[in-house]
């Protein structure tokens, strides 16, 4: 076989791997009902529903002393949520480190388990459910940032705790140190500065979730939102939104700013 | 005494006054968690409501046991959240690319214009919330499976689009000049001499962000689109806790199928 045939089989192969590729897409689409017209308008019609409904942007609106306030509330929220989250996933997280766990049958698992499931359900779905058992307002939205916090410091925390050095662990375990001896003086040193970089890191995103789960019934700027959509209020819509947005680019400039400056304090 | 050498009571007032920084720092954050405290446990929160410990143990109790009846009916939402995850990734990456040619400061066409326009579109899908693009979605395209898609594609692209771009930006330059040399033109330069060097991480955030789309796209329907959420939204407002219940371990086994999947997918491309 010379190069040419091999380069047309692979042409032919190639051929008939694309287009199997967009018959399976094509089958999806059918499956879930999709209208095609629908789908190669969709960006049209976004931008006539942005032009046309959403633009003349309701600035005074955000501007209210109400608004203010909720934004002052889905701060703390996020703040609170963040707080005892950060104190529940690092206990847990100690516990799901598979190198440092006290106890390798049963501590391992518990925090795995419970790390993966609080990530696992979305933060709204957390809110809907801290709702109906605690009822509107304030706490049932910290409840839920506090889950969501667990489930993703609890994440980037076990991961940053089982690449922790062992050689000191193991050192100091030798010379007969304890397990609080062993955390405090051979694990934590290591560990510190990626702490603070986590925590900042899901502060940030914590107040991204913050602003939106007052849409189920926790408190903040979600609920102000909830109301416009459902009045079909879309110039107070996209007020909010725009102001969400400029809340979070803030939060990230100043999580961006102070996970620097950590880090260069360290160095 | 010269001017360069620090005496030891300099530098001891210097330490002072970090120390004294710092712990201002940290009263402040104490100070912030009482006051988020008194406002939200003691001022927002309806205790009477609430009632005693017993009664949220009842309230508790209801979600306690598994609704066998609506699992058959479950499958098929399932699937649909899936699929809505697989074509949102992939809609997202087919959108992620020119937004990425553009913020790559070492081949955006058009200079700082540009780079900027792109970045402005990146910050914009990261920072609107998937719900957020699910309403806007919803209220233009309609209710069904399609605003979902087109939800989880535009917020994945800020993340895919960043992630290609910090890439293209880090490449190796010699393959580049070499094509350039040979005279290639813009696109072979491209495609022979960039997307080699990116494919396997951009790959890999592929995987990352589908993963994460499967967990945003069972909530899409709770505000119109298919899937999951949908079926989760009809349980709680039946106010069938069990049915509810059975819900959430549908979506608790989807995403742990997905992350199996990424992990194992990620393993063997990497």
């Amino acid at each position: 076989m010379n190069n040419k045939e091999i380069y047309k089989r692979n042409n032919a192969r190639n051929f008939i791997n694309v287009s199997l590729f967009f018959f399976v897409i094509y089958l999806c689409f059918l499956y879930l009902g999709i209208d095609f017209e629908r789908f190669f308008s969709a960006l049209g019609r976004f931008g006539s529903l942005i032009a046309n409904r959403y633009y003349p942007v309701e600035i005074p609106y955000v501007l209210e002393p109400g608004y203010l306030g909720s934004i002052l509330d889905s701060i703390q929220m996020g703040y609170l949520g963040l707080v005892i989250g950060v104190i529940i996933a690092s206990i847990l997280a100690y516990f799901a480190a598979s190198n440092i766990t006290p106890s390798k049958r049963i501590g391992y698992w518990i925090g795995k388990f419970f790390i993966i499931f609080s990530r696992s359900i979305h933060e709204t779905i957390w809110t809907i459910l801290f709702v109906t058992i605690v009822g509107f307002g304030m706490l049932a939205g910290t409840m839920a940032l506090t889950m969501y916090c667990i489930g993703f410091f609890g994440k980037l925390f076990s991961e940053e705790l089982e690449n922790v050095d062992m050689k000191l662990v193991e050192t100091m375990r030798s010379n007969g140190a304890n397990e609080m001896q062993v955390f405090a003086f051979g694990v934590w040193p290591q560990v510190k500065t990626a702490f603070t970089g986590i925590l900042i890191y899901t502060w940030d995103v914590c107040f991204r979730a913050s602003t939106i789960i007052g849409f189920f019934g926790a408190g903040g700027m979600g609920w102000y939102l909830k109301r416009n959509v459902l009045q079909l209020e879309y110039a107070r819509t996209s007020a909010i939104i725009v102001s969400i947005i400029v809340l979070v680019i803030f939060s990230e400039a100043l999580s961006a700013y102070m996970r620097d400056k950590i880090y260069k304090e360290t160095q | 005494m010269s001017g360069y050498q620090l005496t030891i009571d300099d530098y001891s007032k210097q330490n002072s006054s970090k120390i004294l920084k710092k712990l201002i720092f940290y009263v402040l954050l104490i100070a912030v968690i009482f006051l988020s405290v008194y406002f939200i446990i003691i001022l927002d929160t309806d205790w009477h409501r609430i009632g005693s410990g017993a009664s949220i143990l009842k309230q508790l109790s209801y979600f306690i046991g598994l609704d066998v009846k609506i699992m058959p009916l479950l499958i098929l939402p399932a699937f649909e959240t899936f699929l809505m995850a697989c074509l949102g990734t992939m809609l997202g990456l087919l959108l992620s690319l020119p937004v990425a040619w553009l913020g790559a400061k070492n081949v955006t066409p058009l200079g700082s214009l540009s780079f900027g326009f792109a970045r402005m579109l990146m910050t914009i899908s990261r920072s609107v919330h998937e719900i957020i693009w699910a309403l806007i979605f919803v209220g233009a395209v309609g209710l069904g499976a399609l605003p979902g898609i087109l939800a989880l594609a535009f917020r994945s692209v800020g993340f895919i689009s960043k992630i290609i771009a910090e890439n293209i930006e880090g490449a190796d330059k010699k393959p580049i000049e070499a094509i350039k040399a040979a005279g290639g033109s813009g696109f072979d330069v491209m495609y022979y001499g960039i997307i080699p060097q990116i494919l396997p991480t951009v790959i890999g955030t592929i995987i990352f962000e589908w993963d994460i789309n499967i967990r945003r796209s069972a909530v899409m329907g709770l505000v119109g689109a298919g899937g999951l959420g949908l079926a989760f939204f009809r349980q709680m407002h039946m106010s069938n806790y069990p049915g509810v219940t059975t819900v959430i371990l549908f979506i608790v086994g989807l995403i742990v199928i997905g992350e199996i999947l990424s992990h194992y997918l990620r393993k063997k491309i990497i």
